[in-house]
Parts: C-alpha cells; sequence; structure tokens
C-alpha cells in the first residue's frame, strides 16, 4: 500500500501565472512520456520482476515518479490560477480552459487525453528494462524541450530538478539490467525469459 | 576505487556478449555533494549530474524546516536507489542509516511546528490537523514572499 506524505520532493514556488506555459508542460502530466505513464509503467511492470533487486527498484523509481506527477500537477495549477478570460484568450488557452477550466487533467500537450498505449508491460526482463531506459531518455528529451521554451526560473528550476531525475533514473535501470545479465547464460541472454520460464 | 576509473566513468566488462545494451557500474558513493546541493540539483552524485545546455540550479532550498527536510528526505531516496543496484555496498548503507537518522529529527521539527506529513504525526496532535493549509500544491506569493 502507500502512505501519503503531505509534502512535495522538491519545491514548487511560481510567483507569476502563466497559461502558455502551462499549455506545452501538461505533456510531463499526461503525455506520451510524462510522469503518470512513468509511474503506471514501473508499478505495473514490477509484479513479474524475477529478482528481488529488481522488484525494489521498480517499487521505488515508480513510488518517485508519482511524487513527480504531484510536482508537475503543482506547476500546472500554479501556472493557471487567476486567469481572467482575457488572458486565458492571449495564452491561446480557449481550448483547454473550455474542457477543464483550471483543473489539473492529464493529457498531452496535443490535448489527446493520457493513454496506456504510451507505455508497455511486456512481462520480459530485459525487454521491460530496456523500455525503461528509453522511457527517461523520452522524458529527458521533453524536459530538453520544456526547457528550451520556458523563460521563467521559477518554473525551469523544477524542470531542471525533474530532468535530471530521468538521468540517475537511467543509471539505476543500466545498473538493474547489469545484474540482471550475471544471473542469465552470457552464451545466451535470450535461451528463456525469467520472468515466465 | 579502479585506477583507471574516476567518478565520472565506471566499469564494463572486457568482453561483453553481443546483442546486449551495457551501462557502466556506478563504482562508489563517492564523491557525493552535501544535502543542499543534492537537492537543488537533483542528485546527490556529481558523477551523474549532466545538466542540458549548462543550465545549472545553484540555490539554497534549505533555508526553512520543511526545505532542510526535503534535502534528507532526497538524499535518502537517492541512496536507496544506488543501494537497489549495489546492495552489498556498506559504505552506502552505513551513510543511508545516518541521514534517516538526521531526516527523522527534522521530520520532527517540522511536524511540531507546521502539522501532520502523514497520518502516524497525528499521534502528536491535539486535534485532526490533517486538514491544516497549506498543502503541498498551494504556494501564495504575496502571504510566504
Amino acid at each position: 500500500m502507500f502512505v501519503y506524505e503531505k509534502k512535495l520532493q522538491y519545491p514548487v514556488k511560481i510567483k507569476n501565472p502563466n497559461p502558455a506555459l502551462a499549455k506545452f508542460i501538461i505533456s510531463q502530466y499526461g503525455g506520451p512520456d510524462g510522469e503518470l505513464g512513468a509511474s503506471l509503467r514501473y508499478l505495473s511492470q514490477r509484479y513479474t520482476m524475477p529478482y528481488p533487486e529488481l522488484k525494489g527498484l521498480l517499487t521505488d523509481i515508480g513510488t518517485e515518479e508519482l511524487g513527480h506527477l504531484e510536482m508537475v500537477g503543482t506547476i500546472v495549477y500554479q501556472l493557471t490560477r487567476n486567469m481572467t478570460p482575457e488572458e486565458i484568450k492571449k495564452a491561446g488557452y480557449e481550448a483547454y480552459f473550455v474542457d477543464h477550466t483550471a483543473g489539473v487533467f492529464p493529457q498531452f500537450a496535443s490535448g489527446t487525453p493520457w493513454t496506456a498505449a504510451t507505455m508497455q508491460v511486456k512481462g520480459d526482463v530485459i525487454t521491460d528494462l530496456h523500455e525503461n531506459m528509453a522511457a527517461e531518455q523520452k522524458a529527458r528529451s521533453t524536459y530538453d524541450n520544456i526547457l528550451r521554451l520556458s523563460d521563467d526560473p521559477d518554473v525551469n528550476n523544477v524542470i531542471k530538478f525533474l530532468r535530471e531525475r530521468e538521468v540517475v533514473h537511467y543509471q539505476r535501470f543500466g545498473e538493474g539490467l547489469r545484474n540482471t545479465l550475471e544471473k542469465l547464460d552470457s552464451k545466451n541472454f535470450y535461451a528463456v525469459n525469467p520472468s515466465f520460464d | 576505487m579502479d585506477n583507471n576509473c574516476d567518478y565520472k566513468n565506471g566499469k564494463l566488462p572486457e568482453c561483453a556478449p553481443l546483442a546486449m545494451a551495457y551501462v557502466p557500474m556506478q563504482d562508489s558513493v563517492k564523491p557525493y555533494y552535501n544535502s543542499s546541493q543534492a537537492l537543488s540539483k537533483g542528485t546527490l552524485f556529481p558523477g551523474l549530474d549532466l545538466p542540458f545546455m549548462n543550465m545549472i540550479n545553484t540555490g539554497d532550498l534549505t533555508g526553512t524546516p520543511l526545505g532542510e527536510l526535503m534535502a534528507l528526505d532526497f538524499v535518502a531516496h537517492e541512496l536507496v536507489l544506488y543501494l537497489d543496484t549495489h546492495s552489498d555496498d556498506s559504505e552506502a548503507f552505513d551513510m543511508l542509516k545516518s541521514i534517516l537518522q538526521l531526516a527523522q529529527t527534522a521530520n520532527e521539527k517540522y511536524v511540531k511546528l507546521y502539522g501532520p506529513l502523514n497520518k502516524a504525526d497525528l499521534l502528536k496532535s491535539n486535534s485532526f490537523t490533517w486538514l491544516k493549509n497549506p498543502w503541498p500544491w498551494d504556494y501564495d506569493a504575496k502571504s510566504e514572499g
């Protein structure tokens, strides 16, 4: 089970609402490489992980991703507070506003609702760890792109933190793969699927 | 630590089977940042600190009881992820235990001043303070400065 901690992993304190930024940062909430998909990917894959060090790694990173989901939701919430209809129109925020007002909805920057079709749980330890390493790189690229587009330091400090977490997670998944390989037959890593056979 | 590898590099097998991806293993928890730097940068480990376009966070976020607690909890979490893939590293485990001790003290300090962080903290409350504002996503620039 999970116990809620009534604090963020890293502080989010945005002084100036700016719905134009929220329009694309929402993608790390419910977009194709966002934090909702990350947490569900790892927390779902962990059931068939064959070794305790991988069960632990996916549980611990998957739980951290839930904390990141909360941080990105907080960014979107703080960027879209106290908007006037004029500000909404000026920022081009009408399409989101008419569907969700100032609520925080998991969707792509392009408006597509979050979908499990953007993630995979293959039930094969080598495949799932490769999926996760790729997922961390995709999220890292998305944060790079957000940093190219945003000029608000209150937002960018948080984005830089989240981006760096992707780099660390990539390293740990890579090490998890290395530890896995040590348990497999190096003459043919693909001889069996230790998650199933 | 291997003489040929500094902290930005890790070990790979000399001969590795084809058709497999290899990420070098991080050799050691050393060197590491202090807790304030770790939280700002998003990692405890200088070897993994790889910013985009030299965009580096430099501010100190630990000037409040909450910031202090966030930094210690973050370092503990970084050590747990490291230990998930280096479970025999007793130096890292000893470090985790000392950080957990500091985090517990910082947690008690925060809870006493501002209220519960989780339901178990209600043991220290005289009333149901769980609902007390602010919630983590609330931030009012006017009142907090």
